[in-house]
């Protein structure tokens, strides 16, 4: 076991780790963040997209041992003092969630792209969320749902 | 319409701030205390008898708990898909057996202090196999001298139905078509995988919390093979991360219960995706020759199916698919000869099981293309060959002459062809690509009724502000008929959303349902909703009454009091509740029973666009249209997404979406990284509506959608390379030439 220090949704935690441990197993078994899912634990799905310094990143694929000093971001991170982040408000309003178990990871994809690009084009989108699945909405309602956070984000920073 | 409050809206899934914020807990986001982890050993061959097993190793790791074989487990033979107490299937599969029948069947399970030391336990079992002979292809497994992997024959029994004489109409047609169709298996692709917990405590109670949308049919399979009364068992499903039909049946819960019992432990189980895609279910692949005799006019006298499906290794859902196919064509076209026989084959792979359309998908691709080709060698437009012969609003089942609800087939192609003048036109850029369009009609039923007893029930409790808990055996897995159900105990009470809550899918606190299959939710479990609302609002009004001293017909609901259309007199909600707990010392709990009489037909016309790149003959869908006759919309939001969801599925059906297997039964593909589904970039532009034209038998005039919008999409978008390109394709998925 190794000690490691990590900033996770803004809070500065140790924890100790074996060397074969991935960020997502860290996550959801000794943090109890759950809301980090695992669906395929090759890379392929998203499920488990975090944001790890700034980056969308598969945590199956992070050994936890390589996040020591980096700040990661999960779903649980998103509301702040008990208010949705804009891109959870427009996750429900435009119907992007069904089934609800791509949703974590689709919106650490999207909020890492919103974070770098605050009105990206339909196709910058789609491209965030291109190593998502999900197989209950063909992804339309979600680009419509990123699309609307993005102009939400947009306007409050106007007022 | 009627100016409804809610239904009809844009009402997003009741549960989407859990999920958004990542608080909805999913079967593997549970821990109970003391729980164990549990792995399989999986056959790595695709046909034996287990000569031995030595699990010595396994069981003296230190951490190991139990190792379950089919030397201590129950023999118990069991049909997975098993939906009522009475109900006897074919029942060949058992938790673990002594013969193994496909790669990926079950071998024994490991219950260990922590996952690592189950999969390490798991490597330390030693098998020793007498290998069989073996069947990848369903058409080698039904030969006569084909060795049978279950009683006398790999043929597993046949389905029958027939309207007319065929025979007759084939020489009463100008033109006979013979044609021979594939589809292959596929992977639901729920992004949650299979996963269940159990626990049987010191009472001998078995509680098994699943990922499963069958928790009756689930309780009744769990009480044969462990001989427990009812009452001993409760399922719960807190919720999926999608299903599809493919968590329908019983995978992983009778392995973890079996752990538990022999632990007393909680143990979890939960399914990699290697493990999902391969030891679960799958869809059932399959053959269809379809013979069709036309009249020079394009009217179609005399069609005949013969189908072929591989149901896999065990019977589960075997006669029912193929079953179901066979009476949904009976819905679509005003045919008067028809005649289907199917056969599902046992082979040694994966078990087919449910999956959206059940059987539908398979069937219609066959049929929707040969006609397209018939309607092109007839020098006719597709569209007049469809409106020709397809079902009127009183059209009826050519085989018992009974209504099939009111079908809107042909307002659906009417809006469809509609929608299309709206496409923009697509620039073929200079002789690069060939652009074509193709269309299809899909069909599918409303409920159980044409197998099983289709029935639901629904309790409404409400508390003394007025408020409300439902109780719905309805299971959550995205599809939004719990949020559905709940607008219409919104409608009937004039109860905001928020002062409505819910509990689901337990078997324990919720009345009997049948599982969420058969795209029932809506037209079945919705008007059990609908009937308990209507109970709870009288009870609650008669209190009222006694309270107002007025006559009940008199009163009516308001968001905040009871008043009188009559009269001045009028008294706030909560009141009433007070009243009848502290004065009649009653409390309001009413619950509704609702089942099915018919299953009317639910329809959908698909056209679709695409461009094809002609250096590599790339394929890509640009433009979609999907226009489905739903009888009425109840919650706006789900029924897109259902169309929505269906077109991805529906594109990689018809496209890219294969399981593969070698000559040894083993898969070439065996995750997402070579079983490729749609990503954003690769979805088309959509377009869709939906014909509400009011089911008279449905609640608020409304009927399926779930499964009916799957169907249409592959042999749509197979039409539209068929014109495009001028040929003939036979067999999907079609990855290009």
């Amino acid at each position: 076991m190794e000690k490691i220090k990590l900033n996770v949704n803004g809070e500065d935690i140790t924890v100790e780790v074996e060397k074969n441990w991935t960020l997502l197993y860290v996550l959801r078994e000794v943090l109890d963040l759950t809301g980090v899912k695992c669906a395929c634990n090759t890379g392929d799905c998203g499920a488990c997209k975090v944001i790890l310094d700034g980056q969308a990143v598969n945590s199956c694929l992070v050994l936890a041992w390589k996040a020591q000093g980096k700040t990661v971001e999960t779903v649980e991170g998103l509301s702040k003092n008990g208010k949705l982040h804009p891109l959870q408000q427009a996750f429900i309003d435009c119907g992007a969630v069904q089934c609800g178990y791509c949703t974590p990871g689709m919106l650490m994809s999207a909020k890492a792209l919103l974070d770098k690009n605050p009105s990206p084009t339909e196709d910058e989108i789609k491209e965030a969320i291109g190593n998502n699945y999900c197989r209950c909405t063909g992804y339309y309602k979600i680009v419509e749902a990123i699309q609307r956070a993005a102009e939400m984000m947009g306007e409050a920073n106007a007022e | 319409m009627k100016d409804y409050t809610v239904i009809g809206k844009k009402i997003p899934i009741q549960d989407a701030v859990l999920k958004v914020t990542g608080q909805f807990k999913f079967t593997d986001d549970l821990k109970l205390p003391g729980m164990l982890y549990a792995q399989v050993l999986f056959s790595p061959v695709p046909h034996a008898r287990i000569k031995s097993i030595d699990t010595s190793a396994a069981e003296a790791l230190p951490g190991v708990r139990a190792v379950a074989t089919y030397k201590n487990s129950p023999r118990v033979r069991y049909n997975s898909t098993t939906r009522l107490y009475t109900q006897k299937w074919i029942e060949n599969e058992c938790i673990f057996d002594d013969t193994v029948r496909f790669v990926g069947d079950r071998v024994a399970a490991v219950a260990a202090d922590s996952l690592e030391i189950a999969k390490k336990a798991v490597r330390l079992i030693k098998v020793e196999y007498e290998e069989l002979p073996h069947y990848v292809d369903p058409l080698e497994a039904m030969a006569d001298d084909a060795y049978p992997i279950h009683g006398n024959s790999n043929i597993a029994g046949k389905i029958y139905q027939n309207a007319g004489d065929v025979e007759k109409g084939f020489t009463e047609a100008d033109y006979v078509f013979e044609d021979t169709y594939t589809t292959p298996a596929v992977h639901h692709g729920a992004i949650e995988t299979h996963t269940a917990i159990a626990h049987f405590n010191a009472r001998g109670k078995l509680t098994v919390i699943s990922a499963n949308q069958n928790t009756f049919g689930t309780r009744v399979i769990l009480s044969r093979i462990f001989g427990l009364p009812l009452s001993r068992i409760r399922v719960i499903n807190p919720g999926m991360g999608g299903a599809f039909g493919g968590k329908l049946e019983v995978t992983v819960e009778p392995i973890v219960a079996e752990l538990a019992r022999q632990t007393g432990r909680p143990v979890k189980l939960t399914y990699n995706r290697k493990e999902s895609m391969l030891s679960t279910r799958t869809r059932h692949a399959a053959v269809i020759t379809v013979k069709t005799g036309v009249k020079k006019d394009g009217t179609i006298v005399a069609q005949d199916f013969k189908v072929i499906t591989n149901t896999g290794a065990y019977a589960g859902s075997a006669m029912n698919v193929v079953g179901a196919m066979s009476n949904k064509i009976y819905k679509t076209y005003k045919i008067p000869n028809m005649r289907f026989t199917g056969y599902p084959v046992y082979t040694n792979t994966p078990c087919a099981g449910a999956m959206r359309g059940y059987g539908s998908p398979q069937v219609f691709f066959a049929q929707q293309c040969q006609l397209q080709k018939i309607a092109k060698a007839l020098n006719m437009d597709f569209a007049e060959l469809q409106f020709k012969n397809m079902v009127d609003p009183d059209g009826v089942d050519q085989r018992t002459g009974k209504p099939i609800g009111n079908p809107r087939p042909k307002d659906c192609l009417m809006r469809a062809l509609e929608l299309q003048k709206n496409w923009e036109p697509l620039s073929d850029e200079g002789g690069k690509y060939s652009i074509g369009v193709g269309m299809a009609l899909g069909c599918h039923g409303s409920s159980t009724f044409d197998a099983h007893l289709d029935q639901a029930c629904i309790m409404i409790k409400m508390n003394e502000d007025s408020s409300c808990i439902m109780f719905t055996g309805t299971h959550e897995m995205g599809q939004s008929a719990i949020t559905a159900q709940m607008q219409v105990v919104s409608e009937i009470l004039k109860l905001p959303l928020e002062m409505i809550d819910v509990v689901y899918s337990d078997t324990d606190l919720c009345g009997w349902t049948v599982g969420d299959f058969s795209s029932r939710g809506i037209y079945v479990t919705l008007y059990a909703a609908k009937k308990a609302a209507e109970a709870a609002k009288a009870a609650f009004l008669k209190v009222a009454a006694i309270m107002l001293e007025e006559d009940e017909s008199n009163l009516e609901l308001s968001e905040s009091h009871v008043y009188s259309k009559v009269t001045d007199k009028r008294v706030e909600r909560y009141r009433v509740m007070d009243y009848a707990q502290q004065v009649l010392n009653e409390d309001i709990i009413c619950s509704a029973n609702h089942h099915a009489t018919m299953t009317p037909g639910s329809y959908g016309v698909h056209i679709a666009r695409v461009r094809i790149e002609n250096s590599t003959g790339k394929v890509e869908v640009t433009d979609y249209i999907a226009v489905q006759d739903v009888g009425t919309v109840i919650n706006r939001l789900g029924a897109e997404g259902q169309i929505e969801g269906s077109v991805h599925m529906g594109i990689g059906y018809a496209l890219c979406e294969k399981l593969e297997f070698d000559a040894m039964g083993k898969a070439k593909t065996n995750s997402f990284r070579n079983y490729k589904m749609l990503r954003a970039s690769e979805m088309p532009k959509l377009q869709m509506d939906f014909i509400e034209e009011y089911e008279p038998t449905g609640p608020f005039g409304a009927k399926s959608i779930a499964e009916c919008a799957i169907v249409a999409c592959a042999p749509a978008i197979i039409n539209a390379i068929c014109n495009t390109l001028d040929i003939e394709i036979k067999d999907i998925p079609y990855k290009g030439k």
